[in-house]
């Protein structure tokens, strides 16, 4: 039972939450970070297993200790989900991510009313809560080129200060200059798609992805091992935060980082301030750490359930929540997949970064004509791998060919053909927000700690997204077939559970009434605590969240440090 | 390799091969002797995760008619022939003994009774236990537990067995070797998978042809 005072207390040291230590300690704010897991080291990723990392997710939530419950609606009974996408160690999920890392498009931030203009307003669905953001592409510009370059990111730009570069991608918003890294290298996957896709019109690139392509800031360059996505690098090629801004913050001398550390409460005072936190230690302890400013920065799951675990007679509805807005407006990406085999050439699809490798933006947000599709937004169109990770088990995970069964003669020799023969193309298809796709705490099942788990009620299947999904199944039929591969054929789709990336819970907008958080994360309700991430977005975009919210995080970071520091308590 | 581990791996061979005499008898020799081909290495098989003193006749979890069951079960799901290592070459009942008395010792009753309803379904359409039954019988077997068409099952389900199964099954024959399955790289070898390489080179990755280069690599293991 120990209590710490400090300035910043920070929960969940990942994606978010290491930029923010690493920027307010270099500020000279005292800060201490809070994480649920370990801090592990680039050696420990040193083991290539794919049972421990892929198939029994050893750097992901343990799913018995920490469940996460799930219903189509409001009418059912929540189950355990039985695979979490999220991080469980310093880090978060950059240490096991696939690294794409992707600006949004101009059109993202206001897709609500860009629809409006060109659509009508009855193109958006009727209980569809699509908003725009608080702020523009021009505002976050500068800070995306900031994570770029302190990050370490490989790609060619499209459109650099609006010329379009071939090669590229040319439906990016425009860029004050290029990526620090050139494009990683090519694999056979990506010269098939390349060659499809433009043969068709379109328009294929290198995915832009947090690995190096060269050595940069004494890390060395990819080795394309292919253990990528589901595992830590094993040379710290991955621009992670555990070896990106971890030892920038260490090297401040001003960051305390606390392990294994659950924080269950956000504490506040009558006077509607938040005064710091309680978390239970590794030991079962409960402690305290007393902080003038309060940032969360967990996955979306842990910001609503922090907020709703610490209601007071001040705010009974959960803090941060006179807007009842808290856990609502839950998106995902939905990954439909096709397959692509090949008779008379071998892929060897093992090899390299396994996730979205070469990808088109063409049917992408509103990069294409809408009229008589049946949606609004897109997709990207990426080649890799099936389940984003190339390894023989999770390929036994992928769906076969129709007329292949799943075991037996056939299937062994189906494997052994197809291990070296084939492709995987994905479709990350945006969501529309739906104020009943929400998180909120389970009332049954309860975690390791005692405390409820959250409990996410989701159904992705409806009119706009089923006509999304189909749209870009064809789409990638089409570009299986002019690859010249001997089958393609389409994985089955899921229940409606939420698929990959999450987003929404704590959305940021600018009306108090509606929305949880102002652009910079900061509550409206509860000006000394932030929370930040993609819980914070009021749109998805068909783009691969953590770029954005890193830029997020650096430029709240830049408005604490240098606005709100001034000022403290105040509204930014 | 300690005197234990063979007594191990005689008690787990003798289980496979036993059931293989009914099961895939034309098969098993073949494709012993396609794995016996490759170079031995050292370090392939671990040691066991519990110690105990019974000696040949006992695994680390099953006790020998189950060893013999879940022997002939995996090998159906992923038979072996020449030149096309199967679950028995590959040892994956090995995997599963290990695993189901370390990592997965929550599925232990899971396991138990799956296999009596599995017997007892056999037993009341073909009048013999699973273990004893025909390859083609075997596989009709295989087909109702997939298509929830078992009767004698309530907890797991037909299907819920089946699914476990071959996702165990598809585990001991691609994990790393450390883990008691994938013998000698036999699943890796089976798809052409050169296991934990360090790095591919711009030439690896420009080749449209099959990657040849040895030694595949497991964590405590090569081979070539």
């Amino acid at each position: 039972m120990a209590t710490e005072k400090t300035d910043v207390v920070i929960v969940g040291v990942g994606a978010a939450g290491g930029i923010l230590a690493a920027e307010l300690g270099k500020a000279g704010m005292k800060v201490i970070g809070l994480e649920r897991g370990p801090r592990l080291t680039t050696q420990d990723y040193e083991p290539h297993d794919e049972l421990r990392y892929f198939q029994r997710q050893d750097l992901r939530p343990n799913i018995k200790r920490q469940p996460v419950t799930w219903r189509p609606n409001a009418n059912t009974r929540a189950n355990p989900l039985p695979l979490q996408n999220y991080g469980n160690q310093v880090g978060g999920g950059t240490v096991h991510y696939g690294a794409v890392s992707w600006r949004f498009h101009e059109d993202d931030f206001r897709a609500r009313s860009h629809t409006i203009a060109r659509y009508g307003a009855s193109a958006i669905p009727e209980h569809s809560s699509l908003a725009d953001w608080p702020l523009s592409y021009a505002d976050l510009e500068r800070y995306y080129d900031q994570a770029e370059y302190e990050l370490g990111i490989s790609g060619k730009a499209g459109n650099l200060q609006g010329k379009k570069i071939d090669g590229g991608n040319v439906f990016e918003a425009p860029r004050r200059r290029d990526y620090p890294l050139p494009p990683l290298r090519l694999d056979q996957g990506a010269i098939l798609f390349d060659a499809a896709t433009r043969k068709l019109g379109y328009h294929p690139f290198s995915t832009p992805r947090a690995i190096l392509s060269e050595a940069y800031q004494d890390r060395p360059a990819c080795t394309y091992c292919g253990f990528c996505q589901a595992f830590g690098c094993h040379v710290g090629a991955k621009s992670s935060i555990l070896v990106t801004k971890l030892p920038e913050a260490d090297a401040t001398g001003n960051f305390k980082l606390i392990t294994g550390a659950m924080c269950h409460r956000v504490n506040s005072d009558n006077s509607g301030r938040v005064t710091g936190v309680g978390y239970y230690g590794p030991d079962g302890s409960d402690n305290t750490i007393e902080a003038e400013l309060v940032i969360l920065t967990t996955f979306i799951y842990d910001n609503t359930r922090l907020l709703l675990l610490s209601k007071t007679d001040k705010f009974p509805n959960g803090l941060a929540n006179s807007s009842g807005q808290v856990g609502k407006h839950l998106m995902a990406h939905m990954m439909p997949n096709v397959y692509s085999m090949f008779d008379d050439r071998h892929v060897n699809n093992y090899m390299g970064p396994s996730a979205q490798k070469h990808t088109i933006d063409d049917f992408n947000a509103d990069n294409f004509d809408h009229s008589g599709v049946g949606f609004i937004v897109g997709s990207q169109i990426s080649v890799g791998t099936g389940n984003l990770q190339g390894g023989p088990i999770s390929h036994t995970t992928t769906a076969s060919p129709p007329g292949t069964p799943r075991w037996g003669t056939a299937y062994r020799d189906y494997l052994a053909k197809s291990f070296t023969r084939q492709v995987a193309m994905v479709a990350q298809t945006e969501n529309l927000p739906y104020s009943d796709q929400m998180i909120d705490l389970d009332p049954d099942v309860k975690d390791a700690w005692g405390l409820p788990a959250p409990r996410l009620t989701y159904d992705w299947r409806r009119p706009n997204e089923l006509a999304r999904v189909e749209f870009m199944m064809k789409k990638m039929e089409e570009i299986g077939r002019t690859m010249g591969a001997a089958q393609v054929w389409r994985a089955p789709l899921g229940p409606g559970a939420p698929g990959a990336h999450h987003e929404g819970g704590t959305r940021m907008g600018s009306d108090p009434k509606t929305s949880v958080v102002n652009r910079y994360g900061q509550s409206w309700d509860v000006p000394n605590l932030f929370i930040i991430g993609s819980s914070t977005f009021p749109s998805m975009s068909g783009f691969n969240p953590t770029l954005t919210i890193q830029a997020l995080a650096y430029m709240s970071a830049d408005a604490i440090v240098n606005r709100y520091r001034k000022s403290p308590g105040s509204l930014l | 390799m300690t005197k234990h581990d063979e007594a191990r791996r005689a008690f787990l061979v003798g289980a496979a091969v036993g059931a293989g005499a009914v099961a895939g008898a034309t098969l098993v020799p073949n494709a012993l002797a396609q794995t016996q081909e490759a170079p031995r290495t050292t370090g392939t098989v671990p040691p066991p995760a519990h110690s105990h003193a019974g000696g040949p006749g006992l695994g680390a979890f099953f006790n020998s008619e189950d060893a013999a069951t879940v022997a002939a079960f995996t090998e159906r799901l992923m038979p072996g022939a020449p030149g096309k290592p199967g679950a028995r070459d590959a040892d994956v009942l090995n995997y599963i003994d290990l695993a189901l008395a370390g990592a997965y010792a929550d599925l232990q009753y899971f396991y138990r009774r799956g296999l009596a309803s599995l017997d007892a379904y056999c037993r009341k359409t073909y009048r013999e236990p699973f273990r004893r039954l025909s390859a083609g019988q075997q596989d009709e077997v295989i087909t109702a537990l997939e298509q929830g068409k078992a009767s004698e099952f309530s907890w797991p389900s037909a299907v819920a067995f089946f699914n476990t199964v071959r996702t165990h099954t598809m585990e001991g024959m691609f994990a790393d070797p450390i883990y008691g399955g994938n013998k000698e790289f036999a699943g890796w070898r089976l798809i052409g998978f050169p296991g934990a390489q360090v790095e591919f080179t711009a030439a690896d990755m420009q080749s449209s042809g099959p990657f040849t280069r040895l030694p595949i690599v497991g964590l405590k293991a090569k081979a070539s």
